[in-house]
């Protein structure tokens, strides 16, 4: 096999425990209509023995919904029903310890949200947000998430799953797998460079370039993974990592870690120093915010 | 220095963000924070050649409403579109880190520190969405506003504002839709895909960009008045943004919760009934949608002065 664009529901049998994948139910909530929210895969599985939640995309399946949701795109629906999952799964674990929370896996291969006129009608940067903010909430409270990229992680998509978990993995470049805003030659078009130079300078700056490599050295992809039986066991490894990080109470996990390991890996280097910066000036103005009368 | 009274007056719409994030706040009161003299510009946009502003295109700084510390982001449009890149994200999300760590700092020492003297960010958008000059560092920093807004959740309330030519697009679109409350002008506009962007991937028969008056109903500060996707609905002056969020200022992080339309299963469950509207009138144009809420003539309500808008339009009921 030497791709899995395309092939999300397959991604899920490889990764989890053979037999385990239960669709369409998390915790308590079962996602009983098969019309609802179709190009979304939600369910519970095993992985090494214990219970984790799977998301993820079905480039299969198509909305009729709305049209413009086919090929693993993500529509209001899917957004929608992403995040319910993952209200289920905090929901579900509410009462547990830290250390017993459930991992969310999120296997990525989706090209885009729904870009219509009647899911600009309704806002459709809401189901993207809800879905975001969902995956935060549970991050937050201890859930460990692991993003798998299978396919295709594309700009609004990938922000919406993927780019909330607590680490990314991705497959290796020669599978297809993609990770951009944008394809270069489309980038080029619009902010007028030719491709050429864009590509030259791709190779000493990451932040113009699209593919999972050039996103693992600024950080923003944790792991590459170089081969498909390989997934399983660096999805394990990595959720083991990140509940320990989260033990200790460590803030190295999620989108702020990989702002620290973009640094080390010498990708978005002046974004610590703005940080620094802005702390410093405003500790220096701070005392004038203060309540005057207390 | 700008005239803050003289700015009081002037259009929300033309004014630039540096205006923008004076006028909002008491005269005088407001501090930049990583301000031009800092000269953090774009390194991308210097390697590829491009003009660079001291600012990277954003403005952020403190304020003051009353006694009310107000952590103010506000996006210049002029410069690239407003689009967000590594340090424009880094000051935004900086921003939003700066107004929760206050708060925590003040609460640990007051606890009862009433609402009228706590933080709270206020985000004045204009902007497409991702830089694609630094497309990468841009994505990135998205989801880092994302994750900072939720760490504010039930803390620090956020307040965007959207009145500006450029309106608020892409993945900004989806962040302002997830702050606590949203106040915009007739010509602010909001969405996720951009006219252009819809008519490039689907045709000019599903969307026709050049059509204004269509974009405006589809994303317009109206429209998303009559949808509950933005709360306040104000005219287009600085003052009355600056009127609307004082306003605000005076509530409780409680007290916002219910002008959230997204961040909870409830919400979640409230929005799913609008995606089953969706499906059930098939609306191909938002008057169809304003025609359900309850309004028998979209047209003359759309064309109207806003004062008579805001007095007798029937907002969506979910």
């Amino acid at each position: 096999m030497d791709t899995l664009l395309g092939k999300g529901r397959e991604a899920v049998d490889l990764i989890v425990d053979p037999e385990s994948f239960a669709q369409d139910k998390v915790g308590a909530t079962t996602f009983g209509d098969p019309t609802f929210g179709p190009g979304a895969v939600v369910g519970e599985a095993k992985l090494d023995g214990e219970l984790v939640t799977v998301i993820a995309s079905d480039a299969e399946a198509f909305n009729e919904k709305f049209p413009v949701v086919y090929s693993g795109i993500i529509g209001m629906e899917e957004g929608y029903k992403m995040a319910q999952a993952v209200y289920a799964t905090l929901a579900a674990d509410a009462d547990k310890r830290l250390a017993d929370k459930r991992a969310i896996v999120l296997i990525v291969d989706t090209p885009g949200n729904g870009p219509g006129k009647v899911e600009e009608i309704f806002g459709m940067n809401k189901a993207t947000g809800a879905y975001q903010l969902a995956l935060a909430e549970a991050r937050l409270a201890g859930h460990p998430i692991v993003a798998m990229v299978i396919g295709r992680a594309i700009s609004g998509a990938f922000l919406c799953h993927g780019l909330q978990a607590d680490r990314i993995l991705s497959l290796d470049a020669k599978f297809q797998t993609m990770i951009h805003v944008m394809p270069i030659t489309s980038v080029s078009r619009i902010i007028k460079k030719d491709i050429e130079t864009l590509e030259e300078l791709a190779k000493s700056n990451p932040v113009f370039a699209a593919g999972p490599s050039f996103f693992h050295q600024l950080g923003g992809v944790e792991e590459l993974v170089s081969e498909i039986p390989a997934m399983r066991a660096a999805i394990i490894k990595h959720v083991d990592e990140i509940r320990r990080a989260k033990a200790a109470g460590l803030d190295v996990v999620g989108p702020r870690g990989r702002g620290k390991l973009g640094v080390e890996r010498g990708g978005r280097k002046v974004r610590p120093h703005v940080l620094e910066r802005l702390n410093a000036e405003f500790a220096a103005v701070q005392a004038r915010f203060r309540p005057q009368a207390n | 220095m700008p005239n803050w009274n003289k700015i009081q007056t002037s259009s929300f719409f033309e004014s630039n963000a540096r205006e923008r994030a004076l006028g909002l706040v008491d005269e005088g009161s407001f501090v930049e924070l990583v301000g031009p003299i800092d000269r953090f510009c774009s390194p991308h946009l210097i390697t590829l050649g491009e003009a660079v502003e001291f600012d990277d295109g954003i403005v952020t700084g403190v304020g003051r409403i009353g006694e009310r510390p107000v952590f103010v982001i506000s996006q210049e449009g002029r410069f690239i579109g407003g689009s967000v890149g590594e340090v424009s994200g880094a000051k935004m999300v900086g921003t939003i880190d700066q107004a929760i760590d206050f708060y925590d700092a003040l609460i640990a020492e007051f606890p009862r520190l009433p609402a009228s003297q706590r933080p709270i960010v206020a985000i004045s958008f204009e902007t497409g969405g991702v830089r694609l000059h630094e497309a990468n560092a841009g994505l990135l920093a998205h989801a880092e506003v994302m994750d900072a807004i939720q760490r504010a959740r039930h803390k620090v309330p956020i307040v965007s504002l959207i009145g500006s030519r450029i309106g608020c697009f892409g993945g900004m679109g989806f962040v302002a839709a997830s702050t606590d409350a949203i106040i915009m002008s007739e010509f602010g506009r909001l969405g996720l895909t951009g006219p252009e962007v819809i008519e490039q991937e689907m045709g000019k028969d599903e969307f026709d960009s050049s059509n204004r008056a269509l974009v405006y109903r589809t994303t317009g500060g109206r429209h998303k008045y009559v949808m509950g996707d933005c709360n306040f609905l104000v005219d287009d002056t600085v003052a009355a943004f600056r009127a609307q969020l004082t306003e605000l200022t005076e509530l409780t992080i409680e007290e916002f919760e219910p002008m959230r339309r997204i961040g909870s299963e409830a919400l979640v469950e409230k929005q799913l009934r609008g995606v089953a509207l969706a499906v059930e009138i098939a609306p191909t144009d938002s008057r169809d949608v304003w025609r359900y809420a309850g309004n028998n003539d979209p047209v003359g309500l759309a064309d109207g002065p806003l004062a008579d808008f805001r007095k007798t339009v029937q907002r969506l009921v979910l």
